[in-house]
Protein backbone atom coordinates (compact mmCIF):
# COMPACT_ATOMS: atom_id res chain seq x y z
CA UNK A 1 0.00 0.00 0.00
CA UNK A 2 1.50 3.40 -1.12
CA UNK A 3 2.37 5.60 1.60
CA UNK A 4 -0.56 8.28 0.83
CA UNK A 5 -2.85 5.93 1.12
CA UNK A 6 -2.25 5.07 4.50
CA UNK A 7 -1.96 8.71 5.17
CA UNK A 8 -5.56 9.00 3.86
CA UNK A 9 -6.63 6.02 5.82
CA UNK A 10 -5.92 6.93 9.11
CA UNK A 11 -7.67 10.37 8.76
CA UNK A 12 -10.95 9.02 7.47
CA UNK A 13 -10.33 6.82 10.75
CA UNK A 14 -9.77 9.54 12.94
CA UNK A 15 -12.73 11.55 10.90
CA UNK A 16 -14.66 8.43 12.06
CA UNK A 17 -13.80 7.96 15.90
CA UNK A 18 -14.59 12.00 16.31
CA UNK A 19 -17.78 11.96 14.48
CA UNK A 20 -18.66 8.75 16.64
CA UNK A 21 -16.84 10.82 19.57
CA UNK A 22 -19.27 13.70 19.01
CA UNK A 23 -22.64 12.05 18.60
CA UNK A 24 -22.15 9.62 21.67
CA UNK A 25 -20.58 12.17 24.47
CA UNK A 26 -20.92 15.57 23.23
CA UNK A 27 -24.61 15.52 21.42
CA UNK A 28 -26.16 12.36 23.21
CA UNK A 29 -24.21 12.88 26.18
CA UNK A 30 -26.34 11.79 29.53
CA UNK A 31 -28.11 13.70 31.91
CA UNK A 32 -26.31 14.39 34.78
CA UNK A 33 -26.62 11.74 37.73
CA UNK A 34 -28.66 13.50 40.23
CA UNK A 35 -28.41 10.70 42.84
CA UNK A 36 -24.89 10.27 42.47
CA UNK A 37 -23.64 13.92 42.39
CA UNK A 38 -21.89 15.31 45.31
CA UNK A 39 -23.60 18.32 46.92
CA UNK A 40 -22.69 21.62 46.46
CA UNK A 41 -24.57 22.77 49.58
CA UNK A 42 -25.77 20.98 52.69
CA UNK A 43 -28.12 23.00 55.14
CA UNK A 44 -31.40 23.03 57.09
CA UNK A 45 -34.61 22.73 54.61
CA UNK A 46 -35.83 26.01 57.00
CA UNK A 47 -32.88 27.53 56.28
CA UNK A 48 -32.62 27.14 52.49
CA UNK A 49 -36.55 28.54 52.55
CA UNK A 50 -35.56 31.61 54.79
CA UNK A 51 -32.34 32.32 52.25
CA UNK A 52 -34.72 32.50 49.24
CA UNK A 53 -37.24 34.81 51.13
CA UNK A 54 -34.42 37.15 53.14
CA UNK A 55 -32.52 37.60 49.76
CA UNK A 56 -34.17 35.90 46.03
CA UNK A 57 -31.42 37.57 43.93
CA UNK A 58 -28.59 36.23 46.84
CA UNK A 59 -29.88 33.11 47.24
CA UNK A 60 -30.23 32.63 43.17
CA UNK A 61 -26.75 33.08 43.02
CA UNK A 62 -25.60 30.52 45.57
CA UNK A 63 -28.14 27.45 44.99
CA UNK A 64 -30.11 28.10 41.96
CA UNK A 65 -28.69 25.13 39.33
CA UNK A 66 -26.83 23.75 42.14
CA UNK A 67 -26.92 20.58 43.87
CA UNK A 68 -28.21 21.02 47.62
CA UNK A 69 -28.56 18.55 50.54
CA UNK A 70 -31.30 19.78 52.59
CA UNK A 71 -32.39 18.40 56.00
CA UNK A 72 -36.15 18.59 58.00
CA UNK A 73 -39.11 17.11 58.86
CA UNK A 74 -41.22 16.19 55.92
CA UNK A 75 -44.66 17.89 56.49
CA UNK A 76 -46.27 16.13 53.64
CA UNK A 77 -45.92 13.74 50.18
CA UNK A 78 -48.10 14.93 47.10
CA UNK A 79 -48.43 12.66 44.61
CA UNK A 80 -50.02 14.73 41.12
CA UNK A 81 -49.60 12.49 38.14
CA UNK A 82 -47.27 10.01 38.60
CA UNK A 83 -44.49 12.22 40.42
CA UNK A 84 -43.77 11.96 44.14
CA UNK A 85 -43.03 15.56 45.87
CA UNK A 86 -41.76 15.91 49.63
CA UNK A 87 -43.35 19.06 50.96
CA UNK A 88 -41.44 21.04 53.49
CA UNK A 89 -44.06 23.75 54.96
CA UNK A 90 -42.89 26.72 56.81
CA UNK A 91 -45.40 29.20 55.89
CA UNK A 92 -48.88 29.84 54.70
CA UNK A 93 -49.98 32.03 51.77
CA UNK A 94 -52.77 32.49 48.81
CA UNK A 95 -51.34 29.03 47.17
CA UNK A 96 -51.29 27.40 50.63
CA UNK A 97 -48.59 25.65 52.14
CA UNK A 98 -44.95 27.47 50.99
CA UNK A 99 -41.80 26.18 51.82
CA UNK A 100 -39.95 23.09 50.16
CA UNK A 101 -40.50 21.06 47.53
CA UNK A 102 -38.21 17.96 46.54
CA UNK A 103 -39.41 16.09 42.97
CA UNK A 104 -38.37 12.68 43.48
CA UNK A 105 -36.55 10.80 41.20
CA UNK A 106 -39.20 7.68 39.70
CA UNK A 107 -36.27 5.20 41.40
CA UNK A 108 -36.68 6.99 44.99
CA UNK A 109 -40.48 6.79 44.89
CA UNK A 110 -40.80 3.50 47.20
CA UNK A 111 -38.34 4.88 49.63
CA UNK A 112 -40.20 7.91 50.14
CA UNK A 113 -43.94 6.02 51.02
CA UNK A 114 -41.96 4.61 54.22
CA UNK A 115 -41.66 8.21 55.97
CA UNK A 116 -45.04 9.57 58.06
CA UNK A 117 -45.40 13.46 58.39
CA UNK A 118 -42.66 14.63 61.24
CA UNK A 119 -40.27 11.74 60.39
CA UNK A 120 -36.74 13.65 59.71
CA UNK A 121 -34.82 12.79 56.41
CA UNK A 122 -32.68 14.19 54.57
CA UNK A 123 -32.59 14.73 50.75
CA UNK A 124 -30.72 16.09 47.93
CA UNK A 125 -31.51 17.49 44.56
CA UNK A 126 -30.94 20.05 41.36
CA UNK A 127 -32.16 23.54 43.23
CA UNK A 128 -34.55 25.41 40.20
CA UNK A 129 -35.22 28.21 42.28
CA UNK A 130 -37.79 30.38 44.21
CA UNK A 131 -41.26 31.21 42.44
CA UNK A 132 -42.22 33.28 45.19
CA UNK A 133 -43.97 30.57 47.01
CA UNK A 134 -41.25 27.97 47.04
CA UNK A 135 -37.85 26.29 46.70
CA UNK A 136 -38.01 23.83 44.25
CA UNK A 137 -35.92 21.10 43.96
CA UNK A 138 -35.60 18.44 40.99
CA UNK A 139 -34.33 15.18 40.70
CA UNK A 140 -34.49 14.32 44.66
CA UNK A 141 -33.01 11.23 46.09
CA UNK A 142 -33.22 10.23 49.77
CA UNK A 143 -30.17 10.44 51.66
CA UNK A 144 -29.03 7.85 53.26
CA UNK A 145 -26.44 9.14 56.38
CA UNK A 146 -24.11 6.66 57.59
CA UNK B 1 -36.55 43.23 36.19
CA UNK B 2 -36.33 40.17 38.24
CA UNK B 3 -37.66 42.44 40.83
CA UNK B 4 -39.99 43.58 38.48
CA UNK B 5 -41.72 40.36 37.90
CA UNK B 6 -41.43 39.30 41.74
CA UNK B 7 -43.16 42.81 43.03
CA UNK B 8 -45.96 42.23 39.85
CA UNK B 9 -46.53 38.55 41.55
CA UNK B 10 -46.35 39.34 44.94
CA UNK B 11 -49.09 42.35 44.23
CA UNK B 12 -50.86 39.73 42.30
CA UNK B 13 -51.11 37.18 45.40
CA UNK B 14 -51.63 40.45 47.71
CA UNK B 15 -54.09 41.47 45.33
CA UNK B 16 -55.54 37.44 46.10
CA UNK B 17 -56.31 38.06 49.49
CA UNK B 18 -59.02 39.80 48.72
CA UNK B 19 -60.42 37.16 46.91
CA UNK B 20 -62.96 34.82 48.30
CA UNK B 21 -62.28 31.82 46.30
CA UNK B 22 -59.29 30.89 44.34
CA UNK B 23 -58.50 27.99 42.72
CA UNK B 24 -54.63 27.29 42.74
CA UNK B 25 -51.65 24.63 41.33
CA UNK B 26 -48.07 23.93 41.83
CA UNK B 27 -48.03 21.25 39.93
CA UNK B 28 -49.26 22.65 36.31
CA UNK B 29 -47.27 21.30 32.88
CA UNK B 30 -46.11 23.91 30.32
CA UNK B 31 -44.24 22.08 27.31
CA UNK B 32 -42.46 23.99 24.72
CA UNK B 33 -42.16 22.67 21.56
CA UNK B 34 -40.38 23.32 18.12
CA UNK B 35 -40.60 21.27 15.06
CA UNK B 36 -38.53 21.58 12.25
CA UNK B 37 -37.43 19.29 9.28
CA UNK B 38 -34.14 18.66 10.86
CA UNK B 39 -35.11 18.19 14.90
CA UNK B 40 -38.07 17.99 17.01
CA UNK B 41 -37.30 19.22 20.43
CA UNK B 42 -39.52 19.22 23.30
CA UNK B 43 -39.16 20.66 26.66
CA UNK B 44 -41.62 19.71 30.06
CA UNK B 45 -41.93 21.81 33.16
CA UNK B 46 -43.89 19.62 35.44
CA UNK B 47 -43.67 22.78 38.28
CA UNK B 48 -45.93 25.31 37.77
CA UNK B 49 -47.60 27.76 40.36
CA UNK B 50 -51.02 28.61 38.36
CA UNK B 51 -54.26 30.78 40.33
CA UNK B 52 -57.22 31.57 39.09
CA UNK B 53 -60.09 33.31 40.19
CA UNK B 54 -63.75 32.50 38.76
CA UNK B 55 -65.19 35.78 40.23
CA UNK B 56 -62.85 38.24 38.96
CA UNK B 57 -61.09 36.20 36.06
CA UNK B 58 -57.84 36.95 37.15
CA UNK B 59 -55.45 34.32 35.78
CA UNK B 60 -51.64 33.97 36.22
CA UNK B 61 -48.68 31.56 36.21
CA UNK B 62 -45.30 31.20 37.00
CA UNK B 63 -42.38 28.89 36.04
CA UNK B 64 -38.70 28.66 36.98
CA UNK B 65 -36.89 27.76 33.53
CA UNK B 66 -34.29 25.84 34.94
CA UNK B 67 -37.28 23.23 35.61
CA UNK B 68 -37.60 22.79 31.78
CA UNK B 69 -36.40 19.04 31.05
CA UNK B 70 -34.97 18.25 27.43
CA UNK B 71 -34.87 14.49 26.39
CA UNK B 72 -31.17 15.25 25.65
CA UNK B 73 -28.49 16.84 28.03
CA UNK B 74 -26.88 19.34 25.63
CA UNK B 75 -30.19 20.76 24.89
CA UNK B 76 -30.92 21.42 28.03
CA UNK B 77 -27.72 23.38 28.85
CA UNK B 78 -27.84 25.41 25.52
CA UNK B 79 -31.31 26.44 26.20
CA UNK B 80 -30.46 27.55 30.08
CA UNK B 81 -26.90 29.17 29.15
CA UNK B 82 -27.59 30.44 25.72
CA UNK B 83 -31.32 30.88 24.84
CA UNK B 84 -33.23 31.96 27.90
CA UNK B 85 -29.88 32.96 29.76
CA UNK B 86 -31.69 31.43 33.32
CA UNK B 87 -29.35 32.73 35.70
CA UNK B 88 -30.37 36.11 34.59
CA UNK B 89 -33.71 35.48 33.83
CA UNK B 90 -34.60 32.74 36.30
CA UNK B 91 -38.36 32.86 35.76
CA UNK B 92 -41.32 33.42 33.45
CA UNK B 93 -44.66 34.28 33.58
CA UNK B 94 -48.28 35.28 32.95
CA UNK B 95 -50.49 37.61 34.22
CA UNK B 96 -53.78 37.96 33.49
CA UNK B 97 -57.81 38.00 32.87
CA UNK B 98 -60.04 35.68 31.38
CA UNK B 99 -61.94 37.96 29.26
CA UNK B 100 -65.13 36.25 28.67
CA UNK B 101 -65.44 35.13 32.95
CA UNK B 102 -68.67 36.74 33.35
CA UNK B 103 -69.88 33.98 30.80
CA UNK B 104 -68.40 31.24 32.56
CA UNK B 105 -70.43 29.16 35.16
CA UNK B 106 -67.24 27.74 36.78
CA UNK B 107 -69.56 26.17 39.55
CA UNK B 108 -71.07 23.83 36.59
CA UNK B 109 -69.43 20.80 35.36
CA UNK B 110 -68.08 21.49 31.74
CA UNK B 111 -66.05 22.83 29.25
CA UNK B 112 -66.05 26.22 28.18
CA UNK B 113 -64.17 28.22 25.54
CA UNK B 114 -62.02 31.07 27.31
CA UNK B 115 -60.38 34.45 26.05
CA UNK B 116 -57.36 35.18 28.27
CA UNK B 117 -55.87 38.36 27.76
CA UNK B 118 -52.57 39.69 29.82
CA UNK B 119 -49.12 40.27 29.77
CA UNK B 120 -46.39 37.08 29.27
CA UNK B 121 -43.17 37.95 30.93
CA UNK B 122 -40.20 35.64 28.97
CA UNK B 123 -36.02 36.15 28.96
CA UNK B 124 -37.02 39.35 30.71
CA UNK B 125 -39.26 40.66 28.15
CA UNK B 126 -43.07 41.48 28.81
CA UNK B 127 -45.46 41.50 25.91
CA UNK B 128 -49.15 41.79 26.24
CA UNK B 129 -50.73 38.67 24.67
CA UNK B 130 -54.11 37.24 23.35
CA UNK B 131 -55.04 33.33 23.63
CA UNK B 132 -57.84 31.08 23.28
CA UNK B 133 -58.06 28.61 25.70
CA UNK B 134 -60.28 26.34 27.42
CA UNK B 135 -61.34 25.64 31.34
CA UNK B 136 -62.84 22.37 32.25
CA UNK B 137 -64.77 22.06 35.27
CA UNK B 138 -65.38 18.69 36.66
CA UNK B 139 -65.46 17.09 40.58
CA UNK B 140 -64.78 20.39 41.91
CA UNK B 141 -61.45 21.23 40.05
CA UNK B 142 -61.15 23.35 37.01
CA UNK B 143 -58.74 22.14 34.33
CA UNK B 144 -57.47 24.82 32.53
CA UNK B 145 -55.65 24.46 28.81
CA UNK B 146 -54.39 26.66 26.23
CA UNK B 147 -51.83 26.21 23.39
CA UNK B 148 -50.68 29.30 21.70
CA UNK B 149 -47.22 30.46 19.98
CA UNK B 150 -44.30 32.65 20.81
CA UNK B 151 -41.88 33.90 18.30
CA UNK B 152 -38.61 33.79 19.72
CA UNK B 153 -37.48 37.24 18.52
CA UNK B 154 -40.36 39.08 19.99
CA UNK B 155 -38.11 38.31 23.95
CA UNK B 156 -35.01 39.02 22.16
CA UNK B 157 -33.86 35.33 22.71
CA UNK B 158 -31.36 34.49 20.01
CA UNK B 159 -30.27 31.45 18.74
CA UNK B 160 -26.94 31.06 17.21
CA UNK B 161 -26.54 30.91 13.29
CA UNK B 162 -24.96 26.92 13.50
CA UNK B 163 -28.48 25.45 15.38
CA UNK B 164 -30.77 28.28 13.33
CA UNK B 165 -32.13 25.42 11.37
CA UNK B 166 -32.67 23.13 13.99
CA UNK B 167 -35.22 25.47 16.35
CA UNK B 168 -38.36 26.63 15.36
CA UNK B 169 -38.61 30.44 14.88
CA UNK B 170 -41.87 30.21 16.47
CA UNK B 171 -42.52 28.02 19.41
CA UNK B 172 -45.83 26.01 20.59
CA UNK B 173 -46.36 26.73 24.04
CA UNK B 174 -49.14 24.14 25.83
CA UNK B 175 -50.34 25.65 28.90
CA UNK B 176 -51.68 22.62 31.19
CA UNK B 177 -52.85 22.99 34.65
CA UNK B 178 -55.14 21.11 36.75
CA UNK B 179 -56.62 23.87 39.57
CA UNK B 180 -57.88 23.25 43.14
CA UNK B 181 -59.62 25.02 45.54
CA UNK B 182 -57.51 26.69 48.00
CA UNK B 183 -59.52 26.64 51.56
CA UNK B 184 -59.34 29.44 53.90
Amino acid sequence: MKKWMKIIGALFLVGILAVLYVWFFVYNKPHRDYEKADPDHILAAEELFLKYRQDKALADSLYTGMVVQISGEIDKVESPDSSLIAVFVFDQGMFGDEGVRCILLPNQHTKLKSFSPRDKITLKGYCTGYNDTDVILEKSSIVIEQ
Amino acid sequence: MKRKISVLFIAFLVSGTMFRQNFVTKTGHIKFYSDTPIETIEANNHAVNSALNPKTGDFVFKILIKSFEFEKALMQEHFNENYMESDKYPNAMFKGKVVNAGDIDFGLAGTNDAIIKGDLTIHGVTKAVEENGTFTVKDGKIHGQSVFSVLLEDYKIKVPGAVKKQISESIEVTVDVMLEEVKP
